[in-house]
């Protein structure tokens, strides 16, 4: 997909429409900055800045990390550009009342897939093509049919290991941490103002980059993620150290999904597990 | 310092030098590959572990002087009520040498040598960095994200370095010594190395293609703390850690006490501007209330404040910053616009 190509033409006019009409008081999108191997965020505020806006395969990053921020918050309505997995979890901040589904604009794209060479995600991507957003740009890309197995494939591989085989890979992964947080950081789900590792008094968390407080910090991050990822896979692809955040997360979502039925980011009006209680639920496990 | 500071080394000689390193019981410390392609400087126990294939390591080289974590001291509660306070022991007193870092982390060891003898003297660091000879290898394919000759250094620059290396296409090098502690290294070498000719020319220096003038973005930062420019830079910014620490000359850091009940330890851990509760206060109130004043800080720590206190800029232009930032943050961008306003 190339940076000039229909897919931008359609997106620049989207989003110089929305601008001049007033419907929003920034478009978040994507932009190139020369040869970079990713396109940086544009927050276009005019029309004028709409120009910037392009949509390729150097789009990588999830937009919807920015929607919850005081600073966008501040500048009125927002238009985001949204991917099949980006919609995912814009649809779990609707889900968790996080944002209002008036109070954003969702311009999606259809996206074959991103990444030279190609993000693993997208192998196994069944949402081609964004549903339920205000307007879609691009070409309609087929959805070949994904293979379950597939999807959950870096889980499955490292539950093939003994317990003391997988024990040793996570302690060497988990010592690898530096602890940056740029997993959480580049989260949509992870908009919690003031997160666990940074609760001090106590200090919940241990903040060393030593082997016991990089287990705490990453299985906490799993936890909270549990039943709400939606697999968008920001947190192993800016990951400074190369841990493989993604196949936990396919870990804790294959559990959901089994123990549950549920898939966190179809929808914006799923129940989500833990979220909700009814009379009628089923008591096995109640101690 | 002898006249004699360059030396021949036949193709093989890196091998030759580390085995006899570690028989003498010398820690060496050298670039080491991961199965996930990354290249990062770690102890080895033979020369058969050593990468020669990367731009630069991925961690920074201050993470040998400046670890991530650190034990300071030990406390435990005694029977009798009193607490037994131990000093963390100092590091290992056998010496290191460190191959294979690149002249911009070498040059990033002026900046981190001036803050940690600055008001107080940072024993730790000063141990580690005296036990220490570094062998730097000059840099032959820079990538566009390097940008080390605008902010004073060169793809063979020799500051920070015992020894820099250049190393030729058949695998044969020009050790060029630069410190007495590089002078005893060769020395200990012997026959590894044998003084070169006199007419022995350095290659050429690999281009940098991005330029921007230090001073010139001091003049603008120096009038300019409070200016719309900052939230609008800072935008992107999600406010993680990695820019900070995969910088080799970023230095901040905090001091916890980590226990049970009756016993624990104090650390000190690497910390960074980026996060909101860098600056917090205990009141609630934060003199750094967003990512715009966090960011700000960043670039004029790096470009103002450091060059006005200690008269080097804190950066050295290795391009890891650009290269680790998930979201396309991109300091050499923010640094053109300054110069343009």
């Amino acid at each position: 997909m190339k940076a000039d190509g229909p897919a931008t033409d359609a997106l620049r006019k989207e989003a110089a429409d929305l601008l001049s009409r007033g419907d929003v008081g920034v478009v978040i999108g994507y932009g190139r900055q020369d040869d970079a191997d990713l396109a940086a965020p544009v927050f276009a505020r005019n029309a004028e800045d709409a120009d910037r806006l392009v949509f390729d395969d150097h789009c990588l990053g999830n937009l919807a990390v920015y929607l919850p921020r005081s600073e966008i918050r501040a500048m009125g309505r927002a238009g985001v550009v949204v991917k099949g997995c980006d919609l995912m979890a814009v649809n779990v901040l609707l889900r968790e009342n996080v944002i209002k589904r008036e109070d954003v604009v969702l311009i999606g794209t259809h996206c074959a897939g991103v990444g030279e060479p190609q993000l693993e995600k997208c192998s196994t991507c069944d949402v081609h093509s964004p549903e339920g957003c205000d307007v879609v740009v691009g070409e309609p890309v087929d959805q070949p049919k994904v293979d379950e197995e597939q999807r959950y494939k870096a889980a499955a591989e490292i539950d093939a290991m003994s317990v003391e085989e997988r024990w040793d890979f996570w302690r060497s992964q988990f010592d690898k941490c530096i602890r940056c947080y740029a997993c959480r950081q580049v989260c949509p789900l992870c908009y919690c103002k003031r997160c666990i590792v940074e609760k001090n008094i106590p200090q919940w968390v241990a903040t060393s980059a030593h082997l016991r407080g990089s287990i705490a910090w990453n299985v906490v991050r799993a936890f909270h993620l549990t039943g709400r990822c939606v697999g968008c896979g920001e947190c192993e692809r800016v990951c400074p150290v190369g841990i493989p955040l993604g196949a936990i997360n396919q870990k804790m979502s294959r559990h959901v999904g089994d123990s549950y039925g549920f898939h966190s980011g179809l929808s914006a009006d799923q129940e989500a597990p833990f979220t909700v209680w009814s009379p009628d639920d089923s008591d096995e496990g109640i101690l | 310092m002898s006249e004699q500071n360059l030396f021949e080394a036949p193709a093989g000689w890196l091998k030759s030098a580390v085995d006899a390193l570690l028989s003498d019981g010398v820690e060496v410390v050298a670039p080491v590959g991961a199965e996930d392609g990354t290249v990062d400087l770690a102890p080895v126990s033979s020369s058969g572990a050593i990468t020669l294939e990367y731009l630069n390591v991925n961690q920074p080289l201050k993470r040998l002087f400046f670890p991530q974590t650190e034990v300071l001291i030990e406390f435990e509660r005694q029977d009798d009520g009193d607490i037994d306070v131990k000093s963390q022991s100092a590091p290992p007193e056998e010496e290191m040498v460190v191959f294979g870092c690149r002249p911009c982390d070498t040059a990033a060891l002026d900046v981190l040598d001036k803050v940690f003898a600055w008001d107080y003297d940072d024993l730790r660091y000063r141990e580690r960095r005296e036990r220490a000879t570094i062998v730097a290898f000059a840099c032959t394919g820079p990538d566009p994200q390097c940008f080390c000759v605008p902010v004073g250094g060169s793809p063979h620059g020799s500051q920070g370095s015992d020894v820099l290396v250049f190393t030729r296409d058949d695998g044969s090098a020009l050790l060029e010594v630069n410190t007495p502690k590089g002078e005893k290294l060769m020395e200990r070498l012997g026959a590894v190395a044998r003084p070169a000719q006199p007419d022995s020319g350095l290659p050429d220096v690999p281009d940098i293609h991005t330029g921007f003038d230090p001073e010139k973005i001091k003049l603008w930062l120096d009038d300019n703390f409070e200016n719309e420019f900052w939230a609008g830079a800072s935008l992107m910014c999600v406010g993680c850690g990695s820019c900070t620490y995969l910088c080799p000359t970023c230095h901040c850091f905090d001091i916890v006490d980590e226990g049970i009940w009756n016993r624990g330890e104090r650390r000190r851990n690497w910390d960074s501007c980026s996060f909101g509760q860098f600056t917090a206060h205990a009141s609630g109130h934060n003199p750094r209330p967003d990512q715009a004043a966090r960011y700000r800080q960043r670039v004029m720590h790096k470009f103002k404040y450091f060059p006005e206190r200690f008269g080097l800029v804190a950066c050295v232009g290795c391009g890891r910053c650009l290269r680790a930032c998930g979201v396309g943050q991109n300091l050499v961008s923010v640094l053109h616009d300054i110069e343009k306003t």
